[in-house]
């Protein structure tokens, strides 16, 4: 059985609203990172499903590199997290207001 | 004539001598870690902004990658292009490496981890280089994010600062997002189109019609909100003032000059090569022309009412992403190469005036001066030169015949007029009318003000110094040889929309 590819670009589509969601409603920077990465998945859908259909390879490598770098920006973006708490001992994005205006 | 004598890689040169000094920075601290290398560092990072930057005028005046030289060198595959508007950019970058390594020298001296700062530095500039070479979506992607990753480290690395810690965590949290949308954006290209090369989706947009408008459409927005992150243009600019204000101020100078400029050629790139057959699917001149408009007033208004003059100078530099945008805009069919032309050559001048302004701020940090426009009164009496330096380059920034500015945006103004699109001309007049206000604001602190009774400078930091006089000679020189920097941009345009 295969699966049509309106059902690929559909669960792209919902993978990356809830990314966007969490995004726009999480407090926590760490859930912010994790809907980040929803965001970028449902990226990695579109090219593997689409790779498979235009049958070349460039999708799917493409999502290896898009992989990789998630993984990296991840292990800056903890850096900076965990420097964040020390300095705020805390990791609620809405405390980081103390240059506005 | 490089062509007969170096083998077709050797135009990448200056990518490969960033990141060949970024490797021997590495090296350095790591055979000798507990030694003080500050000016070791300096030079390399100097000398390898230098070796880029002469590679790259070698080249240009050579002829590689043009039209008389044989035209563009495409390599690995179609996947990087080194034309005239590579080139052309690379110069910009690596001009900015120069200035940011020369005055980086003194404003470190107490900061603990140097290595990593330059290394660091160097890397992002690779990728600002490789992505003005960037002939396809993968490496448009890869390198942009080679460009993000160490910035955000830079604006965050005084890890003690709250400013700066606080400045890195925004400027991450906006760049994740917004990567996150070019990614997805460049999957729907993927989707609609089957492949990521520059030139092959050119063609499958023009050669098949659009099977699905809709997806291209959604991606082509996706890409341009990405871009506009890189840019510091409306609605992804919210980082830059905090990350200019709380990043150490060479790396504001680094950022904002750079990093906007590697934004705009990619953009430049992908939209006159690429999306050029697509204006069918989503208008996205119009989508420019807003951007472009709500750009510079959003700038340029917040701008008015900053206290603080590293603020004010990021509002400015957001500001002028939305000049520069007026190449997009104006790509109306008309004269498209002038037009594009244009955007660069204030992109160039940009570079020298924005950097050597936030060069003056680390000067005023260094002297420890406070952040607000009120702490740099009375600057003539105790530093003239800086005074004056700082009064060229506003003015220059500002428009008004005081560098190479006033040209630039005299001819921003002709090619929105060329292009037929009325209302950015007026938009860029009202708007620099308005930055003359509150660039005024700093030089009247500085000319008419009494100083503080507490303002006393006794050093006079060579670096610093060096740096400030090669961005205010370039500003200046630019007036009179900006024929010279029309005839490059002219010719890296002309292969692009040709």
């Amino acid at each position: 059985m295969t699966v049509p590819l309106e059902g690929y670009l559909l669960l792209s589509a919902a993978v990356f609203c809830i990314g966007v969601f969490g995004v726009l409603v999480r407090r926590n920077a760490l859930l912010f990172l994790m809907s980040v990465e929803l965001m970028l998945n449902a990226a990695n859908i579109n090219l593997v499903a689409f790779g498979l259909e235009y049958g070349n390879l460039t999708g799917q490598l493409f999502a290896l590199f898009v992989i990789a770098l998630a993984a990296a920006e991840v292990a800056v973006g903890i850096g900076i997290i965990v420097s964040f708490d020390r300095n705020f001992e805390s990791i609620d994005v809405t405390d980081a207001v103390t240059m506005r205006w | 004539m490089t062509l007969t004598t170096l083998p077709e890689w050797a135009a990448l040169g200056p990518v490969f001598a960033l990141v060949a000094t970024a490797l021997l920075v590495l090296l350095v601290n790591t055979v000798a870690p507990d030694s003080d290398h500050g000016g070791l560092f300096a030079t390399l990072t100097t000398g390898g902004g230098l070796t880029g930057l002469g590679i790259t005028v070698w080249y240009l005046l050579g002829d590689t990658g043009q039209p008389d030289g044989g035209g563009p060198i495409v390599l690995f595959d179609g996947n990087l292009v080194v034309d005239g508007m590579a080139l052309f950019f690379t110069v910009v970058l690596t001009s900015v490496v120069v200035l940011v390594g020369l005055a980086s020298y003194d404003y470190l001296e107490s900061y603990p981890d140097r290595a990593a700062y330059y290394s660091l530095t160097l890397l992002s500039a690779t990728g600002m280089t490789l992505l003005a070479a960037a002939n396809s979506f993968v490496i448009a992607f890869i390198s942009i994010e080679l460009i993000s990753l160490p910035s955000y480290a830079l604006v965050a690395s005084m890890k003690h600062d709250r400013g700066s810690v606080e400045g890195g965590l925004k400027y991450f949290l906006v760049g994740a997002l917004s990567s996150a949308i070019l990614a997805y954006g460049i999957s729907l290209v993927y989707v609609s189109t089957g492949s990521l090369g520059f030139e092959p989706v050119a063609e499958a947009i023009v050669r098949d019609g659009i099977e699905f408008p809709g997806i291209l459409g959604f991606g082509i927005l996706m890409i341009l909100g990405g871009f506009a992150f890189k840019m510091a243009a409306v609605p992804f600019h919210f980082w830059a003032p905090e990350a200019y204000e709380g990043a150490p101020a060479p790396v504001s100078a680094f950022l904002s000059s750079a990093s906007k400029a590697a934004g705009f050629v990619v953009t430049f790139r992908v939209f006159t090569q690429v999306f050029d057959g697509a204006l069918g699917v989503v208008d996205w001149v119009v989508a420019a022309q807003v951007l472009a408009v709500v750009t510079m007033t959003v700038g340029n208004l917040a701008a008015l009412r900053q206290e603080r003059i590293k603020r004010l100078l990021a509002y400015s530099s957001i500001g002028h992403a939305g000049f520069a945008l007026i190449a997009l805009a104006a790509l109306t069919g008309g004269d498209d190469t002038f037009v594009l032309t244009a955007g660069m050559a204030h992109l160039f001048v940009y570079g020298f005036m924005n950097t050597g302004a936030f060069l003056i701020v680390a000067l005023g940090e260094y002297w420890g001066l406070g952040r607000r426009i009120e702490d740099y009164n009375g600057l003539r009496e105790q530093a003239p030169f800086a005074a004056v330096a700082m009064t060229v380059f506003l003015y220059s920034l500002a428009g008004l015949p005081a560098g190479g500015g006033f040209l630039s945006k005299l001819y921003l103004l002709w090619a929105s007029l060329e292009g037929g699109v009325a209302v950015l001309a007026v938009a860029l007049i009202l708007n620099s009318a308005i930055s003359v206000f509150y660039y005024s604001r700093v030089v009247r602190a500085m000319w008419t003000e009494p100083p503080a009774d507490d303002l006393d400078i006794e050093e006079h930091p060579t670096g610093l110094y060096a740096a400030i006089a090669l961005a205010l000679l370039f500003t200046v020189l630019l007036a009179p040889g900006f024929g010279f920097v029309l005839e490059f941009a002219e010719t890296g345009a002309d292969i692009v929309t040709g």
